[in-house]
């Protein structure tokens, strides 16, 4: 078996190094296994089981998610957003990047990508930050860490990724990911503050009621979505697919009926990055569930749970060690790929350690979301890079004391589950 | 000719997946709608289920299209344009092969379920539903062949129609 498995290793990384797409990688090397062991009458079995994998029933809320955000994007939802946060918290010093950083939280609610967030409010938002006078790096910096709460609070792609591959709850997760969104966006508002009085960023505008209380009215249409999607999704009265349907229901009416700021032309663009979107994801989704079939078959999970609980039985030396993997891993891949390939593998040691999904979910969330923003590859700071037009690596510079807050509630959360997992045992019980 | 020809085939694909993406929709919301009306649709889910597959693998051939597939371009990058070339083209070799497999194999299980149907509509074959399996990976296979010229020049994957409103090159990833 261990022949097996060094040699499709080898393959895959040979792959992967020619450039070819991940998930077209994993059913090769997947599918060559298959048929050398089994012989070539097992094909008819490979695709259907990437058939099958693809149809699962709580996947379907990750098209939906999508389609709703960019039809949010495309509607000012973002710009009204913006001008409420700056009536909140701008006339606090360093005010911007505190409504950079409050309007990821409100988009976060409505959007389950990072990479979506960065690119909405990172056009508006980082002209403005450097005609104030704030350095470059720091505008790329903020916002691209900021994106990274929208994998934290729910809903969340990688999350309901997760549920999927560790068979979990979608909502326990979508539940558990408030507490350390909130801590997340809370401490890097405080982080913000420090960097301004330190440097003496500008205070953006004067506080006025009148303002806030008009930019609230013009937003409000906009607080619908998250209600619509969270209490419907918390409220039990629907599941996380049915709240994302809803969810593009409700854009369409808030954007096209009550806005009426939707065209044509930018719902046909939502539509194409709802479904290109989702078939990268769901690609890599049935590829796995190729390579999880055949896994299984040689008990390779089982066998790994065995051995490291030969080694520990200690559940917070296995958590540091999944840290670990997963913040190297996060530096190479893209999170989605992340969790398919690892989380399928390392489930039997979780239940062996006595792990809650639950929290485990939480805690690779976090980890991914950190990987968003360390290179090489780090979607949400390139993004971010490239709307701010400023240097990675000098961005990096500055980006680290944020990523820093992320690793601080990483590490909250690993070790002190309660903190995320409250909201799960108020309503499930615990 | 070749230029005019993946214009039309991209927008061909965009428009069948523009409607797959609003039936999707449609099946899910209906079915929540008519729930809460006490007249629950036994078929919604599995309709739904063979929808995601069907966005899955035409939108992976859309994707193909725009090479926007999650990959790792870095190594290649390293290389001169002309010394990238036989790696390049190495590894298409490995994924139309594979789509190319996955076609002929699709054919083989269109052959073999031959008179079932789903379980909540009686009236509709497998077959249909499966066929995206060999349709799929032949347009997936001609995806590649269409932007295979732009891979030769630049390995880097682009980004997909959504994330337009980024500069380009901003991003390498194309999804959450």
């Amino acid at each position: 078996m261990t022949g097996t498995i060094i040699w499709m290793l080898f393959l895959l990384f040979a792959l992967v190094a020619l450039n070819v797409p991940i998930a077209i990688a994993l059913a090769i090397v997947a599918a060559g296994a298959m048929v050398l062991t089994q012989g070539p009458e097992v094909l008819p079995n490979v695709a259907l089981v990437m058939y099958d994998g693809a149809t699962s029933f709580s996947l379907l809320a990750i098209p939906l998610f999508i389609f709703a955000g960019a039809i949010m994007n495309a509607t000012g939802i973002s710009r009204r957003l913006i001008a409420f946060a700056s009536a909140l918290v701008g006339f606090i010093r360093g005010g911007l990047a505190m409504v950079s950083i409050v309007t990821s939280m409100f988009f976060a609610e409505m959007s389950g990508s990072a990479v979506a967030d960065v690119a909405a409010l990172g056009t508006i938002l980082a002209p403005a930050m450097k005609k104030t006078g704030y350095p470059r790096q720091f505008a790329a910096a903020v916002l691209s860490s900021a994106a990274t709460i929208a994998v934290i609070i729910p809903p969340s792609i990688p999350m309901i990724l997760y549920a999927v591959m560790a068979e979990s709850s979608v909502v326990k997760l979508f539940l558990a990911g408030v507490v350390p969104g909130v801590l997340v966006g809370l401490l890097m508002m405080l982080l913000s503050y420090w960097f301004a009085r330190r440097h003496n960023y500008p205070v953006a505008e004067a506080f006025e009621w009148r303002k806030l209380w008009r930019t609230f009215k013009e937003a409000s249409w906009s607080f619908l979505l998250p209600v619509v999607i969270l209490g419907s999704i918390f409220g039990g009265l629907v599941t996380a697919t049915e709240g994302a349907g809803l969810a593009v229901v409700t854009a369409l009416i808030v954007g096209g009926v009550i806005y009426r700021e939707l065209r044509w032309s930018d719902l046909r663009k939502a539509m194409l990055e709802g479904a290109v979107s989702t078939a990268v994801v769901m690609l890599l989704v049935a590829s796995s569930a190729l390579l999880g079939s055949y896994l299984t078959e040689l008990r390779v999970p089982q066998k790994l749970a065995e051995a490291i609980m030969g080694i520990t039985e200690n559940r917070y030396v296995i958590l540091a060690l999944l840290n670990l993997c997963f913040l190297v891993l996060g530096c190479f891949l893209h999170s989605a790929a992340a969790i398919i390939l690892v989380v399928p593998i390392v489930m039997p040691l979780i239940h062996a350690a006595g792990i809650d999904p639950v929290h485990f979910g939480i805690v690779v969330t976090l980890n991914l979301g950190i990987g968003q923003q360390t290179p090489p590859v780090a979607s949400v700071l390139i993004t971010a890079c490239s709307v701010a037009q400023a240097e990675i690596w000098e961005v990096t510079k500055v980006n680290v004391y944020f990523v820093g807050v992320i690793f601080l509630v990483l590490m909250l959360c690993t070790y002190v589950p309660s903190i995320p997992m409250w909201p799960v045992y108020l309503f499930y019980g615990g | 000719m070749i230029s005019s020809f993946k214009r039309v085939f991209q927008r061909v694909l965009e428009a069948w997946v523009i409607l797959l993406m609003f039936s999707l929709t449609a099946v899910v919301v209906g079915a929540v709608v008519f729930r809460k009306m006490g007249h629950s649709l036994g078929w919604a889910d599995e309709i739904a289920r063979v929808l995601l597959a069907w966005v899955t693998y035409y939108g992976s051939a859309l994707a193909a299209l725009k090479r926007a597939h999650i990959g790792f371009p870095g190594l290649l990058e390293r290389f001169s344009p002309r010394g990238r070339v036989p790696l390049v083209l190495l590894g298409e070799i490995f994924v139309i092969g594979f789509f190319l497999l996955m076609a002929w194999v699709g054919m083989e299980v269109y052959r073999i379920l031959e008179g079932d149907t789903l379980v909540s509509l009686t009236w509709l074959p497998l077959r249909l539903t499966q066929s995206v399996i060999p349709v799929g990976a032949a347009l997936f296979v001609m995806a590649q062949l269409l932007s295979l010229p732009e891979a030769l020049r630049t390995p880097r994957i682009r980004e997909p129609e959504t994330h337009s409103q980024v500069p380009p090159g901003s991003s390498e990833e194309a999804t959450p």
